[in-house]
């Protein structure tokens, strides 16, 4: 009678044998665990190829052209949303106000009206600061795209004036009493998104020290 | 295109562990419990080392019966190189072994 934690020991060794990109090299880890007679170190073992299995499988899925493609989409609305608001302030000064109105439509509210005020305040270097992390994130995604430099460092530079930026503007929202982003759990979220993406770039563009030639 | 070995402890560790007996396959337990790696650290620098053909695998019928087979591994002579330049050390028992398999 196998005990719970061979019988765990062996469904996750299963779950390795699916998720590693190397048939030959999951069943090898799974085959490796009936060898092994204590069922503690077995269970142990078990979860450490889970582990194994899962970076492996990350590893590989990290350099299949889909998963770059869906990423290069992702930057590219990053970078839009960090020009949204440089544009929709000039916009809005130099009075182009069909454009003003029809991005206003995408501001939360439906009408960019309501951010007068704030636009007013806005000062010229917070805008600035936006649109060079938009220009931030698109030579990164350029990195990634030709898989030469450390995309990441770009990248994690923009995302700082991101928040530089954000930070900055809640001073305006506080003087003239006017919330951007009426749900904070919006903006958290854009910054998970970014960091996240961040780290992703950072294991894409990861380069161990060469082994000798 | 194969990956990059990392000069890690836990790889120089290994290293060190396969050039004490630089003939011998030996099993993924058998390493874990020589080197103290954990499979999930073992694993990933033996798929870098066989990536880069620094490491040989072979499958070997398990010695009970009912069981099923098992991979052994062991340096390959780019390995040993490669093993010797990490762990200097170590590599002077494999010296003579390098040269009788080039």
């Amino acid at each position: 009678m196998e005990t719970l934690r061979r019988r765990t020991a062996k469904a996750l060794m299963r779950h390795v044998a699916q998720i590693m990109p190397s048939k030959d090299w999951g069943t090898a880890m799974q085959n490796e665990v009936e060898a092994i007679e204590d069922d503690r170190v077995a269970l142990r073992w078990a979860m450490g190829c889970v582990a194994a299995g899962y970076r492996e499988r990350m590893n590989t899925m990290l350099q299949t052209w889909y998963f770059r493609s869906a990423l290069a989409c992702l930057i590219v609305l990053l970078a839009l949303r960090e020009f949204f608001a440089p544009l929709l302030i000039f916009a809005y000064r130099m009075e182009y106000l069909g454009l003003a109105h029809f991005l206003g439509l995408r501001t939360a509210g439906d009408d960019y009206r309501r951010l007068i005020p704030v636009m007013d305040a806005t000062p010229f270097w917070v805008v600035a600061l936006w649109a060079v992390a938009g220009l931030l994130y698109l030579v990164a995604l350029w990195q990634m795209l030709r898989r030469t430099g450390a995309s990441y460092m770009l990248f994690l530079l923009g995302s700082g004036l991101d928040l530089a930026g954000v930070l900055a503007i809640r001073s305006v929202e506080a003087s003239t009493g006017i919330i951007v982003e009426p749900i904070p759990m919006i903006r958290l979220a854009g910054f998970v998104l970014t960091f996240s993406v961040a780290f992703v770039l950072w294991r894409m563009t990861w380069k161990p020290t060469p082994a000798a030639s | 295109m194969g990956r990059k070995t990392i000069r890690s402890k836990q790889t120089d560790r290994l290293l060190a562990v396969m050039l004490k007996e630089p003939l011998a396959w030996q099993h993924g337990y058998a390493l874990m419990k020589q080197t103290g790696l954990q499979s999930g650290t073992l694993y990933p620098i033996l798929l870098r080392l066989s990536d880069q053909d620094l490491l040989e695998a072979q499958w070997r019928q398990a010695d009970a019966p009912g069981k099923p087979p098992r991979h052994v591994y062991r340096l390959t002579t780019a390995g040993l190189a490669f093993a010797r330049e990490e762990t200097v050390p170590a590599s002077r028992t494999s010296d003579a072994l390098l040269g009788a398999r080039a």
